[in-house]
């Protein structure tokens, strides 16, 4: 009987009912099972005004969305190429280094190819930069800034880590603690992906640019209101003057009057409507992470992560065994999830399984994100190959092409992020 | 009948959508109030911080419930993908049904809870009873289920819009 109500809510899902909902149905069913009355969903859900950091998901999220309605892309690229356009291989590394910085910022990579990508392509190709090479380079750069403050992925994941050490015995994971823990490997990624483009590009007629102190000037000029941006975030965060939940508030506030009353790029008429847009996309995520929560609950209620751990570890028994296999399993799942669906019905799972093998949960936290930020330009699904594809009006199997050997290199340096656990850790323990 | 229930359908929408804005232009505001207070006058209010809290759960229903509207909640999507278009409206009258009945179950339970909540139990913080805080969750269940219903009889009548996960 239970089997089969499994197995239909597996289908169920698999047929593309809202995960919300499935979730839910499994936590009821366990429940039910428990014999625990059912208005404890109801105490779960409500669980969602429990938590101090959950505040940064909205207002990070609508900073975002403020950003990218913006002309934000545009400064933000002309100021990059007149800082380091003129390095070798000067173009790629501005591609790399915007993207980066606007996905950490408007947390949805989609968005990153959507508003970046449109203007670094022709760039990258005006600038004689193969097209196939150009094309790999926007896509695969399109998720570079996840691991990156104020990252919204490493925020959900501390946010189900904090959960579920009220009920595991593990160090604490504080929210600093993971953007901190980010920040080597995010130039990690950034460097070798910029080895990689000029090692590619020798040998073709790339020309130098020279480099325009007037132009820095003007682009710094022009930037003058976002550019305190990244030290309100990163300053105030690390500073430990303002917990995360603040850091979010201001950001939003200041970018608010940036781009309403400054720039005026975004009229007041406009700004309900942008709100909104936003808040359905985190109503959509805080609501797949309450009822996650739940879940979360009943599974450590009823000693799933014991049983799943036993289970594990009569097939694999060394660290380095599990964390391939987990490599594996997570780069699979990237490409086919949502970032966040992933990160609920994952974590979970994973995490004190992984605690028994002696990985520490922040080092876990990077590790997941780095193999789901590969999971986006994974083929034959990965949906930033599908955005671009869109955008760029190319043939998704043209992508993939393009995009492989990106790829490749991306995951040389997940390969390192996940074996040299000091990359994370050295700044946090 | 059919203006009233159109009337009703949009007075719905705007006050969805401007409790959302609101709520959230509040968040901002207050947050950054509470710094202020606290760095630059040494003192703080000790309502906003659960207020704020609170806050983030009526944003999520909210949400939650515009994204209803259109069914943009996210999933994931390997059948429709997989199958021919012709299919589709199989798989979302089943998914639509499925979807209704969870959000009944959701909502039946925490009206119960919410009225117990309110015959038994104080004031959440200040004097905010702790019962009107809650009671946006069997709301915004109850209000997911009729249009879930509502897509589900659409389904059937072929005037169902498409299935669709929130677009970046």
């Amino acid at each position: 009987m239970i089997t089969v109500a499994i197995l239909l809510l597996v289908l169920l899902a698999l047929m593309g009912a809202p995960l919300f909902a499935i979730i839910l149905g499994a936590a009821a069913l366990g429940f039910y099972t428990l014999g625990i009355e059912m208005s404890v969903l109801h105490i779960d859900i409500y669980q969602l005004s429990n938590s101090v950091v959950l505040m940064a998901l909205p207002l990070f999220t609508f900073a975002g969305f403020l950003l990218s309605e913006s002309k934000t892309a545009d400064r933000m690229l002309r100021l990059s190429q007149a800082a380091f356009g003129w390095m070798p291989g000067g173009m790629a590394f501005v591609s790399l280094i915007a993207c980066a910085f606007f996905t950490a910022l408007t947390g949805g990579s989609g968005v990153t190819i959507v508003a970046l990508g449109a203007l670094l392509l022709p760039a990258l190709v005006k600038g004689n930069y193969p097209e196939k090479f150009s094309l790999g380079l926007v896509t695969s750069s399109g998720s570079l800034g996840l691991l990156l403050v104020p990252s919204v992925p490493l925020l959900i994941y501390g946010i189900i880590a904090q959960q579920m050490s009220q009920q595991l015995d593990m160090p604490s994971v504080e929210i600093v603690d993971l953007y901190l823990a980010g920040l080597v490997p995010a130039l990690l990624m950034v460097v070798l992906m910029y080895g990689y483009c000029v090692w590619a590009t020798r040998g073709t007629t790339v020309p130098r640019q020279s480099f325009d102190f007037r132009e820095l000037v003007d682009a710094l000029w022009e930037a003058r209101w976002e550019l305190p941006l990244p030290l309100v975030v990163l300053g105030g965060i690390f500073s430990g003057f303002l917990v995360i939940s603040e850091a979010a508030a201001v950001t939003a506030l200041y970018v608010l009057v940036a781009e309403v009353f400054l720039y005026r790029e975004i009229t007041l008429r406009r700004l309900p409507g942008i709100m909104r847009d936003s808040m359905i996309m985190v109503g959509g995520i805080l609501l797949i992470l309450a009822v996650a929560l739940a879940f979360t609950d009943y599974l450590v209620y009823a000693g799933v992560p014991e049983k799943l751990f036993t289970l594990i570890q009569t097939h694999v028994e060394s660290k380095i065994t599990f964390l391939i296999l987990l490599n594996i399993l997570l780069l699979l799942l990237g490409a086919v999830l949502d970032i966040f669906a992933a990160l609920v019905i994952m974590v979970p799972l994973i995490l004190p399984v992984a605690l028994r093998y002696g990985i520490d949960p922040v080092h876990l936290g990077i590790i997941f994100v780095a193999n789901m930020q590969i999971g986006y330009i994974t083929p034959p699904v990965g949906m930033n190959l599908f955005i671009a594809s869109y955008r760029f009006k190319k043939k998704v199997t043209e992508l993939f092409a393009a995009t492989l050997p990106f790829m490749m290199v991306l995951i040389i340096a997940l390969l390192m992020i996940t074996y040299i656990p000091q990359l994370s850790l050295w700044l946090v323990r | 009948m059919a203006a009233l229930l159109y009337r009703l359908h949009r007075t719905l929408h705007q006050i969805e959508d401007g409790l959302i804005v609101a709520v959230l232009l509040f968040m901002v505001l207050l947050a950054v109030a509470q710094i202020v207070l606290r760095n630059f006058f040494g003192t703080s209010l000790v309502w906003i911080e659960p207020l704020l809290q609170n806050a983030v759960l009526w944003i999520g229903l909210l949400g939650a419930m515009i994204a209803s509207r259109n069914d943009e909640h996210i999933r994931i999507d390997v059948a429709s993908s997989l199958l021919p278009e012709k299919y589709h409206p199989f798989l979302t009258t089943f998914v639509d049904l499925f979807t209704a009945f969870i959000c009944v179950l959701v909502a039946w339970y925490s009206v119960g809870f919410v009225i117990e909540e309110y015959d038994y139990a104080g004031a959440a913080f200040a004097n905010v009873p702790s019962w009107l805080l809650q009671s946006i969750i069997p709301l915004g269940f109850s209000v997911m289920a009729v249009r879930y219903v509502v897509l589900f009889v659409l389904g059937l009548l072929g005037k169902r819009p498409k299935m669709q996960e929130p677009v970046p």
